[in-house]
């Protein structure tokens, strides 16, 4: 693999001058593409590519899926020293004089043959239940959602690592020359905890590995509609001119370079056209928009953005990356995590039922989960009807399914106080390199030398969750 | 300075250790004959054993280190002259997996030609040499080329004897016109106008190529295009990052910059000023401004972090700045544990941050208020600084006079105290009467609040017995508000009351006027108790902006405590005084200098008990709660103690008073009822009102100022902020050349010590960068690392020339750009011909022109400098060009004029950094960057074609073009071709361009409304009075002619 990245090096050649080739074959067959570093996985991978719904501001773990009664129990006790331990509290509740528990007000039952546990919160997903591999038992050393979302998708907690998507581009390429290999959609209009460009960022890695953002509404990437007034024949007649001066150029200067720009050119024409076709609903049938719900007609809705992220599967697109921002109760939770779930439910569990339908579950990953989890203690007041959570870092749930991963499968245990883990930890690093794993990669093996270092995502930890592999 | 590192030298055995490799490695450095070791075997070793077997304790592996060359021999690893004897082969080639090495699951290996290699140089008896770039810089032999007329320089001759060696010769010198347009981007990043091309082409003289390098140094532009690539190093950005990413105000500095190498200021000067300027003597406001560069990492104001975690992060990332940028040291890896590849210790790094680590700074900025971090310098202009003066001679006047008049007995007193004392005879006892605190304001006026407590109605605070009557105790979470307070910092004020806490406190808020603690720097002013004590604080921004006094004893915990805060409006510790059981209480002064406002930030009055995210006052108890807006005298303050040490004085003759009760009761009576003491605290006031009212809009700046005191510095285990290991001092890594014997151990010294001769590394480096900005790449490529992990040079003589001969010039940059631009080696053509790119494919050896894509500002100024719409102005504040609108987090454009300014001032949010920018490859300015990449792809097509910056910038062009050349298309194409190349088309090139506009014309004539769909783009109105579809025909000819490559291209 090492001799084809030199000579693409060498000649300076970038994504472009490649995909020219692939063309032909927008979608192809092996799961390395040619612009890739790893030009031979380093063992037969589960999964082709990864649809992550990143529930950003950390949902509250043991209100929807780590079924607790114990805290239902002991409703308004304080919080045991010695379940506390030596854990740093965030400065929203550490100075609080009393840190009560508060048991979930939702109702939970045991879902499908696999009989896991989910809070009536989630009507939608507990259909889907025996697709789901829930680890209860991730956890994260961050408490704030900078560093925690910046952990997670990076690998560190502080700004300057690639993203995940960013070093699966490096390192798989694109299965389609004419989409990125890497996509992230936002919901629209949500408030929370802001996200910024950075967790979907490039890092060390070259600038075209950079997560591009589908905007809703308007063009999906920056600049992609011409200008008013030029029509697309209008734009076919300056780049076929813009061809024939490089043309002209390539034979002046003989500069291979050339051949990139003719590629770049060529390809964003191209993309002028896969793109809005990719980003389209108007075809989806009715019975879809039932399935994923009404919301899903609205673009920029977490429904359409999950809709949308289904036809980019279709299309080859390696890592589609939703967020989905708000679910950061601090207070007002029972409301705040009902609407959260309206919002997101139906759609999660309607495009795991959907990528079956259509043969894509098997080899498309899809991940559901946050930056950490809530506390089993109340911060702020505790009334009658109302309550917050605050950062808690110790534990959290989160989903996957398809790819590789078990169905109906629940995996680790925290404690009966939803503080500690007691059984089969799940560390990110852990995490990213079981994602990787699937995707056919080694985790230590897919690297980067950045100031004299070789980087990797999980740094120099992670170890894969082989308990969890079909 | 000289003390700690000597002592560090004899306590840590792995620097001794690295003292003695360099001592050994000495005698072989001249030794190799074949194969060579820093080119050769360095890497190899370094990237496939170092990590198990190289400098770290920690992971070293089998007691084997073979970074050292007498460890290796002594552990058998290298036998001098036999490779086959060497375990070191021996386990290389060894084909059982359990004795490999490297070892399979290391995931390293090493190739058949490496062993080759090994085994060549232990044959040659295995020599060792000091990493290159840690060798001090000695003189370099020229090397002439006796046949070669080509050279021009020095610099050449190093680049030929290279390219001869490497069976290559130079090209063809470039065409005078590319070379105009080389070198007029390169040194002002802006195209060169056809004005200048035509007299370039037309002068025939000698030094015509020299007269236009000249020119372009001289020219402002010069600084703004070296400056664009300092704002990469310098990680400056006009938002403070992380998550919340607000905007601050930086760039002051980024002009700061501009002038200094528009004034050529010498690169160690420019450094020095950055690094350490507020530490030079007489340091005058431009040099402590310079210091902002150490405060342009991110900074954090994301709720409920932990201050001292991103504090720590702060001084790291000074740290590591410096030591990219001026080191290129890696030396972060030695953040949590020591250098794998480097001889750098983790102690060393803390050693090295202990020179950042010594600001009062706070670790999260204020989210409630738009304080500037501490510390920051006052930009005042000339005359906010005379008028400053002024206020303060009257100040000072004032309070003379008032000291004057306290020194005499006060007129009127006799007739006051014969005629009109506040209270007739009567002996008060607080515990039993209540009557006397219903007389009290008149005993001790000017209370503006009072709680009694006594009619509480409970809700989570209770009522309790308490000193008189009713007190109440509070939770700690639901604060008692009251609804006055305040103050501004030029006004007197004192809070009085009874106090009771439970227990020792180790923090607790007793009252406060603020929104909130950390989250609001603690603006305004509070009663807390800290690690027992009692501390008063009036605060701008917690910690560097402040007044703070702290009791020197812990109060009693379980017993009533009358407590009193005093405060004269003098806007010194000083005058802050607390009071416990009426007397005055010892107290240590924790900061002593408030220059800015203590209103703000919301939470105008006073609440009891807690505070936004604080620890409030638990199970404290709390009564008799008064508010007076006068600076209490000592008797009242005993008076609101015992309720009747005042009153009693009152009841005697004037004649048995002791001398220091007649003073103490003509304190009172003056700050009560002397006119003339009166008139002049007012007239006091007023002056500080003024200077208060003056100082409090003139914006600050983060810069760097030491503690009066210095803050301990420790190891940090694995990195981990609260993981304190052993104490370090300010020293600089054993393996670096020695610290100047005569400079303070501070960031001064450490400046000097950066700019010394005896350094290795700084002029390497720097010559390196600007020979990077010049070339393309680096004579290193990784500039950004200069240890054993990086790029080996590809002329290590000429770096090491240039740099030397850089710093024997005075560090004189324009004569280094100068002296790089003059030579034969940049002259060269770009054309390459078939044999010379398939034997350097990557032009290692130069021997042609690297062309290179230009960076995303001049491909953006270039389009507005030759659409005529630049704006030339320098500095100021940033501009929010059309990107802006399209960024992750959308912000309004500019109006006007700030949507053509040159791209260096566009503003820079770290979360949401300008798209196109960003597309073409500009840093993100997170951490300090050397150099950037120059990809390709499809999405910065969109912007060159569809941007409506670019758009418009077209649409500009043709307008030029046409009001020119308004009859002759073939004229106006040849203008335009020649402003974005500085050549003439091809006749080939000449007809794509002609039918590109044949066809649009007849296109956009027949579709008129397109034609002023297409000219509307952009706030800028197009030019009615040309033919439109003419316009748009011409416009589509330029948009093309932007995106054409030798456009984009350095060549």
């Amino acid at each position: 693999m090492m001799p084809r990245r030199h000579f693409l090096q060498q000649f300076g050649m970038g994504l472009g001058a490649i995909a020219l080739g692939d063309m032909l074959n927008p979608v192809s067959a092996n799961a390395a593409s040619a612009d890739a570093v790893l030009q031979t996985l380093h063992h037969a991978p589960k999964a082709q590519r990864v649809i992550y719904l990143f529930q950003s501001g950390a949902p509250s773990q043991m209100d929807l899926f780590d079924y607790k009664p114990l805290l239902n129990e002991k409703h308004g006790e304080q919080l045991p020293d010695s379940v506390r331990g030596q854990q740093r509290l965030t400065g929203m509740s550490g100075n609080q004089s009393s840190l009560p528990l508060v048991g979930s007000p939702f109702k939970f039952a045991q879902h499908g043959e696999s009989g896991l546990w989910m809070s009536d919160l989630l009507p939608h997903t507990s259909k889907v239940a025996d697709e789901l591999c829930v680890i209860h038992s991730m956890y994260t050393e961050a408490i704030n959602h900078g560093p925690g979302v910046t952990h997670v998708q990076t690998g560190s907690q502080f700004p300057g690592r690639p993203s995940i998507g960013a070093w699966l581009s490096y390192g798989l390429g694109s299965e389609n020359a004419d989409l990125p290999a890497f996509i992230v959609m936002t919901t629209r209009d949500k408030k929370g905890q802001p996200l910024v460009s950075r967790y979907w960022g490039n890092g060390f890695l070259p600038a075209r590995h950079q997560g591009v953002q589908f905007r809703s509404g308007g063009d999906p990437v920056l600049y992609l509609q011409n200008p008013a007034g030029i029509s697309s024949d209008t734009r076919r007649g300056m780049l076929q001119a813009l061809n024939r001066l490089h043309e002209i150029e390539k034979q002046e200067t003989l500069d291979p370079q050339i051949n990139t720009r003719i590629a770049q050119y060529e390809m964003a024409f191209r993309m002028q056209t896969s793109i809005p076709e990719a980003t389209d609903l108007s075809s989806e049938p009715e019975h879809i928009f039932e399935l994923y719900g009404e919301q899903a007609r609205e673009p920029g809705t977490f429904a359409a953005n999950c809709l949308q992220a289904r036809r980019l599967a279709e299309r080859g697109v390696r890592f589609i990356q939703l967020y989905h921002p708000g679910w950061d109760h601090h207070g007002g939770l029972p409301g705040g995590l009902k609407r959260q779930c309206q919002e997101t439910d139906q759609a999660s569990a309607a495009l795991i039922t959907d990528l079956k339908q259509r043969g894509l579950l098997d080899d498309t990953l899809v991940i559901w989960g946050g930056e950490f989890g809530r506390t089993n203690y109340c911060q702020g007041k505790l009334t009658a009807n109302s309550f917050g959570r605050d950062h808690h870092p110790r534990c959290f749930s989160l989903w996957m399914a398809g790819g590789g991963v078990k169905g109906g499968m629940s995996y680790g245990q925290t404690d009966p106080y939803c503080y500690n883990i007691v059984e089969k930890p799940v560390h990110i690093h852990d995490f990213q390199a079981t994602l990787l794993h699937l995707l056919g990669i080694d985790h230590e093996r897919l690297t980067y030398r950045y100031q004299g270092r070789a980087f990797r995502l999980t740094d120099v930890h992670g170890h894969v969750v082989e308990d969890i592999l079909a | 300075m000289s003390n700690s590192r000597s002592h560090f030298r004899l306590a840590s055995p792995t620097a001794t250790l690295l003292a003695a490799v360099i001592l050994l490695s000495q005698p072989f450095a001249a030794a190799a004959a074949g194969v060579d070791f820093n080119e050769q075997i360095r890497p190899i070793l370094s990237d496939k054993c170092f990590f198990c077997h190289g400098p770290d304790p920690e992971t070293r592996e089998a007691d084997l280190r073979l970074d050292v060359r007498q460890d290796a021999i002594d552990y058998l690893a290298i036998v001098p002259g036999e490779p086959d004897e060497s375990e070191l082969i021996r386990r290389i080639e060894e084909t059982d997996p359990e004795l490999k090495m490297p070892p399979p699951h290391s995931k390293r290996s090493i190739s058949p030609e490496e062993i080759a290699l090994l085994k060549q140089w232990i044959a040659e008896e295995a020599p060792y040499q000091q990493h290159w770039s840690f060798n001090r810089l000695e003189p370099t032999d020229v090397p002439t080329q006796a046949d070669s007329k080509w050279p021009t320089g020095e610099i050449d001759q190093f680049v030929l004897k290279r390219m001869r060696e490497k069976g290559l010769e130079p090209s063809e010198p470039a065409q005078k016109a590319a070379l105009l347009r080389r070198v007029t981007f390169d040194l002002t990043g802006l195209p060169p106008t056809l004005e200048e091309l035509d007299a370039f082409l037309a002068d025939e003289s000698a030094n015509a190529y020299e007269k236009v390098v000249d020119r372009l140094l001289a020219s402002p532009a010069y600084g703004e295009r070296m400056t664009a690539e300092w704002l990469d190093v310098a990680r400056y950005s006009d938002t403070y990052g992380y998550q919340v990413d607000r905007d601050r105000y930086v760039w002051p500095w980024r002009d700061w910059v501009i002038r200094a190498f528009n004034a050529n200021k010498p690169y160690d000067e420019f450094v020095t000023e950055q690094v350490a300027g507020d530490l030079l003597p007489n340091a005058t406001d431009d040099q402590i401004l310079a210091t902002t560069f150490n405060r342009l990492h991110p900074q954090k104001v994301e709720g409920g972090s932990v201050p001292e975690e991103f504090r720590v992060e702060y001084v790291s990332d000074r740290t590591q700045t410096v030591a990219t940028a001026f080191l290129g040291l890696t030396l972060e890896c030695a953040r949590c544990h020591t250098h794998k590849y480097d001889p750098l210790t983790q102690t060393e790094y803390y050693q090295l941050s202990s020179f950042f680590d010594n600001i009062d700074e706070a670790g999260l900025y204020s989210y409630f208020t738009n304080a500037v971090p501490t510390p920051n310098l006052l930009l005042a202009s000339k005359e906010q600084k005379a008028s400053m003066s002024s206020l303060r001679d009257r100040i000072a006047q004032h309070e003379r006079e008032l000291a004057a008049l306290e020194q005499q007995t006060p007129a009127g007193f006799q007739h006051w105290w014969d005629n009109a004392r506040p209270l007739k005879p009567e002996p008060v006892v607080l515990k039993e009467s209540t009557s006397a605190l219903k007389a009290e304001p008149e005993l001790v006026p000017g209370r503006i609040a009072h709680l009694d407590f006594e009619e509480w109605k409970n809700d989570k605070n209770v009522a309790v017995p308490g000193v008189k009557g009713q007190a109440i105790k509070l939770t700690g979470d639901d604060a008692v508000n009251l609804e006055v307070g305040n103050f501004r910092r030029f006004q007197p004020f004192s809070v009085a009351l009874w106090l009771q806490t439970p227990d020792m406190k180790e923090r607790a808020v007793i009252y406060h006027r603020s929104r909130a603690w950390t989250d609001a720097a603690s603006r305004g002013y509070e009663l807390l108790i800290e690690d027992g004590r009692l501390a008063a604080s009036l605060i701008h921004f917690w910690p560097g902006n402040a007044l703070s006094v702290k009791t020197k004893e812990p109060i009693p915990t379980g017993e009533w405590l009358h407590v009193a805060v005093t405060y004269d409006g003098s806007i010194e510790a000083a005058g802050l005084q607390i009071w416990i059981n009426g007397q005055p209480a010892e107290l240590d002064i924790v900061r002593d200098e408030l220059t800015k406002n203590i209103t703000g930030g919301g939470g105008d009055n006073i609440a009891i008990g807690e505070r936004f995210r604080d620890r409030g006052f638990k199970n404290g108890m709390v009564d008799e709660f008064q508010v007076f807006e006068r600076e209490l005298t000592s008797l009242e303050v005993r008076q609101l103690h015992d309720g009747s040490s005042l009153a009693n004085l009152l009841q005697q003759p004037l004649e048995s008073l002791s001398t220091e009760n007649r003073q103490l009761i003509e304190q009172y009576y003056r700050s009560n009822f002397s006119d003339a003491w009166q008139t002049k605290q007012t007239e006091l006031q007023q002056a500080r009102q003024k200077l208060c009212d003056l100082v409090d809009p003139i914006p600050e700046i983060m810069v760097m100022r030491e503690n009066t005191e210095p803050h301990q510095t420790y190891l940090l285990q694995r990195g981990v902020y609260d993981a304190k290991g052993d104490a370090v001092e300010s020293a600089v890594p054993a393996a670096l050349h020695p610290f100047p014997q005569e400079a303070p151990a501070n960031r001064l010294g450490l400046a000097r010590w950066l700019m010394s001769r005896d350094n290795p590394l700084t002029a390497r480096v720097t010559v390196n960068r600007y020979w990077q900005m010049l070339f393309g790449q680096g004579i290193v490529r990784t500039p950004e690392d200069f240890g054993s992990q990086g790029a080996v040079p590809s002329h290590p003589q000429l770096l090491d020339w240039l740099a030397l001969d850089f710093m024997n010039h005075g560090w004189d940059l324009k004569r280094l750009m100068k002296q790089i631009v003059m030579s034969s080696t940049y002259r060269q053509t770009s054309r390459v011909t078939a044999d010379d790119l398939a034997k350097d494919p990557e032009n290692i050896w130069l021997a042609r022109y690297p062309a290179h894509r230009l960076p995303a500002e001049m491909l953006r100024d270039n389009a507005l400098a030759v659409s005529g719409l630049l704006v030339d102005k320098i500095g100021g504040e940033p501009v929010k060009p059309y990107e802006l609108e399209d960024s992750f987090k959308p912000t309004p454009r500019s109006k006007g004029e700030g949507l053509y300014r040159r791209s260096l001032y566009t503003y820079w949010k770290r979360t949401s950094p300008a798209p196109a920018m960003t597309t073409f490859d500009a840093a993100k300015r997170d951490v300090c960057q050397l150099k950037r990449d120059k990809t390709s792809s499809p999405l910065q097509a969109f912007i060159m074609l569809n941007g409506p910056q670019y758009v418009e910038a077209a649409r500009g062009l043709a307008e030029r073009t046409l009001k020119e050349h308004p009859e002759d298309v073939t004229a106006g194409i040849e203008h335009m071709f020649r402003l974005l190349t500085a050549r003439e088309p091809s006749p080939q090139e000449r007809k794509v361009l002609e039918e590109l506009h044949a066809l649009n014309t007849d296109h956009f004539a027949a579709n008129p409304e397109a034609a002023t769909a297409y000219l509307d783009v952009g706030d800028k109105d197009f030019d009615k009075t040309l033919t439109p579809s003419q316009l748009a025909a011409m416009s589509v000819v330029a948009s093309t002619l932007l995106n054409y490559d030798e456009c984009m291209m350095q060549r």
